[in-house]
């Protein structure tokens, strides 16, 4: 009969707890990872404060007559994103000669020119001078507001009152909805959140990638660490592996925990305050365009911090067992290199899931949310984006319960023959002996 | 009975690594357990401490089986030496004491009260990796009496020191018993063995080969040393004529020469006499530890290399 105590356990946790704590190398990591999270946070404002006097300077030419001011029409349209006070894309000037708008395309002092100009028929025709290919950002958003002098000249050939030109601009409302009806009082699907939460579902599975892959090489290089300088005997005179191997994975799952909550908190108060931030920085009228944190819902906090722990959990027992096996530093990374291919194939299935690569509904996909070892990140991911509920992440966290408790049976054995066991290379076979030998 | 050992076997893979070892220590006694390189000593401790599990035997103390027993009963000074190299020495102590049960504070005050009687009480704040070799071995040996075990179990303690650290750890032993403390060690070193420890073990390949009060298992050869010095030549070529009698040291002051019944050690006396030699020392003694250690396993004693300790699996205390 095994019996754990947890005096030690708790003892082994603080002891690798603190003294990983100390070191100057966690400190530093952790202060570059608030800094970090609180950075990347404020990009997307900071992109903006950037960007706020940067718009490209279009110069137009009309080589016909026209019914209506162009400028006017494609301010109303493709620089619907301009802000009162700030600007679009795209600046618009009247260029009166095309031949001096070529040469300050060719000077750079233009960006583009768009002249206008008709065809035999009487249609407008179009052409763009630039130094971009066809494909880049500044002509396609020119052929768009192509299309709409194109349509405005025809339509107002057509006999179209002139006064509700700038209404034809005016978005339609468009609502997505699922095949079954919505329940009286829920809200429709909501377009601008879906995206919002799918790239917060991404986001946190990235986090949880790199949370779980750097805290488990922790625990293994813990282990190894205690291996290499020969302490490893004179704790197991008074703690049994399991509650060694126990209390490094709390220790360490803490310390990373501890790591994460530093970063997350300035980082949540960055995202909270943005607003305000973005208001301070780009002017009131700015702000109220800033991206919300859309999609961060208290339930997908929730499933993120059962799924971080459990997930950790499971890797880090299978690290340490790992950690156990090699006798030098330098060995660590090969073999917990097949753990860290499993995890990877989890998490890359499930960010290509979150940005709509791979279809969420997916039969294989839906499968393997509930299968330990990549079930932390694709039900991360399928949760995120509403595709499943609490009860498939209660399923998922039961089996990763179970399977945590499967491997810290097998690690736990694996341990207590790798921890004395020096200048082996381990095998397959021994592995497998070890972890299932019957008991003396 | 105290310290049991029956029947203890352990096979790693195809390697017998102890083969029916059985023997008893006695509380309160110092015990040398001695061995050749690779004859069983380690993997027996291990099994003591119930860090290994044998095959098939027992280990029992006052009674109670070892895997019964709070771990608190033993102390360990494992072979390969080892302590945390970035900690600092009075965090790590008490480190150890705590998995023990031993509270924070009372740790701490034992381990300045250890470092001052080891004469480095400055070493409380420096990490361990700052400290030489056998200052480091003195830590270890701190580490395994702070919870004050029953039993202390130390694999090779004397190996690596100088002559005066030997002689700051020999007094140490000599505390621990008079605390009324079981001591179990190891080593190569055979003067020290017939200095402090009252039995012996010896082990060869796994076997048990000779057990008992140190003195006895030096009698229980037969064989006696007789020291003999002459005045003028020290060659002593008519011992090449008698039975029994084999020269073990030929040396300018004395010779020394092992006596093998039925030869009767006084009759080398006679001898002497009858071929005119002017006797300036004779001496009849028990052989040495380290002759009946040659006798016994026939080889020279020498400090075990390191060795690749155990096939998988080790350990079943999981």
């Amino acid at each position: 009969m095994m019996r754990i105590r947890f005096a030690n356990v708790a003892t082994i946790a603080r002891r690798e707890y603190l003294v990983r704590a100390r070191t100057r190398s966690f400190k530093a990591a952790t202060i570059f990872l608030v800094v970090a999270a609180v950075l990347v946070t404020l990009a997307p404002l900071a992109v903006r404060w950037f960007d706020r006097d940067s718009s490209a300077k279009v110069g137009v030419h009309v080589s016909t007559t026209l019914s209506f001011d162009p400028i006017a029409r494609l301010d109303s349209t493709i620089n619907l994103s301009a802000t009162p006070g700030g600007r679009g894309p795209f600046t618009f000037s009247t260029v009166p000669d095309l031949a001096a708008g070529r040469d300050a395309v060719a000077k750079g002092d233009l960006s583009a020119v768009l002249d206008l100009a008709r065809d035999p028929a009487g249609d407008l025709a179009f052409t763009i001078v630039s130094k971009d290919g066809p494909t880049l950002r500044i002509p396609t958003l020119l052929r768009q507001g192509s299309s709409v002098l194109a349509t405005t000249d025809r339509l107002l050939r057509g006999g179209y009152p002139a006064d509700k030109l700038d209404a034809l601009g005016i978005p339609p409302s468009v609502v997505v909805v699922g095949p079954t009806p919505a329940e009286p009082g829920q809200a429709p699907k909501d377009f601008a959140g879906e995206i919002g939460s799918s790239l917060t579902g991404q986001a946190l599975v990235i986090f949880l990638f790199i949370a779980i892959v750097l805290y488990g090489q922790w625990v293994a290089m813990s282990v190894a660490e205690e291996k290499s300088s020969r302490v490893m005997e004179i704790v197991l005179n008074a703690a049994s592996p399991f509650e060694l191997l126990a209390g490094k994975v709390v220790g360490v799952g803490s310390l990373g925990l501890t790591q994460y909550v530093a970063a997350i908190i300035p980082a949540g108060i960055a995202l909270l305050l943005q607003d305000r931030i973005a208001s301070l920085v780009l002017g009131e009228a700015a702000a109220s365009t800033a991206p919300a944190a859309s999609g961060l819902t208290p339930a997908l906090l929730i499933a993120f911090a059962v799924l971080f722990v459990l997930g950790f959990l499971l890797y880090a027992v299978l690290y340490a067992a790992a950690g156990s096996l090699v006798s030098r530093m330098e060995d660590i990374n090969s073999v917990v290199a097949p753990m860290t291919m499993v995890g990877m194939a989890g998490y890359l299935v499930a960010v290509y899931t979150s940005s709509g690569l791979i279809p969420a509904d997916a039969g294989w996909v839906v499968v393997l949310s509930y299968v330990p070892f990549v079930s932390p990140y694709l039900m991360l991911s399928r949760f995120a984006t509403g595709m499943a509920g609490p009860l498939d992440l209660a399923l998922a966290s039961a089996l990763l319960v179970i399977a945590i408790v499967a491997c810290l049976w097998v690690a736990a054995r694996i341990y207590a023959a790798g921890v004395l066991t020096y200048g082996q290379k381990p095998g397959a076979r021994a592995l497998f002996t070890a972890a299932f030998a019957r008991r003396g | 009975m105290s310290l049991q050992i029956t029947d203890l076997r352990k096979r790693f893979g195809e390697t017998r690594a102890l083969d029916g070892i059985t023997f008893g220590v006695e509380p309160g006694t110092v015990f040398g357990f001695l061995g050749a390189n690779g004859a069983g000593k380690t993997t027996t401790m291990r099994i003591v401490l119930d860090i290994l599990r044998a095959d098939t035997g027992t280990v029992t103390w006052q009674g109670t089986p070892s895997t019964d027993l709070p771990r608190r009963t033993f102390g360990y000074l494992p072979e390969e030496r080892g302590l945390y190299p970035r900690m600092q020495v009075l965090e790590q102590l008490v480190f150890f004491a705590g998995l023990y049960g031993v509270p924070r504070k009372t740790a701490a005050a034992e381990v300045r009260g250890w470092l001052a009687r080891f004469r480095v009480p400055e070493y409380a704040d420096r990490r361990a990796e700052e400290l030489s070799k056998g200052n480091q071995q003195k830590i270890q040996f701190i580490a395994a009496v702070l919870h004050d075990p029953d039993v202390l179990i130390m694999d090779e303690p004397f190996s690596g020191l100088d002559p005066v650290n030997v002689a700051l750890l020999k007094a140490a032993f000599l505390e621990m018993r008079g605390r009324g403390k079981t001591l179990i060690f190891s080593t190569h070193q055979m003067e020290t063995v017939e200095e402090l420890c009252d039995e012996v073990a010896i082990i060869d390949a796994g076997r048990l080969v000779a057990n008992g009060p140190t003195a006895d298992v030096k009698r229980a050869s037969g064989k006696r040393v007789v020291r003999l010095g002459v005045a003028g030549d020290p060659e002593l070529p008519w011992l090449a004529e008698l039975d029994g009698v084999r020269v073990g040291r030929a040396g300018r002051d004395y010779s020394q020469i092992e006596v093998v019944p039925p030869r009767d050690p006084e009759s080398l006396l006679h001898a002497a006499i009858a071929h005119g030699e002017r006797v300036t020392r004779f001496e009849i003694a028990d052989p040495s530890l380290e002759q009946i250690f040659v006798d016994l396993v026939g080889r020279q004693a020498a400090p075990d290399e390191e060795r690749t300790l155990a096939h998988l699996p080790a350990n079943g205390r999981a």
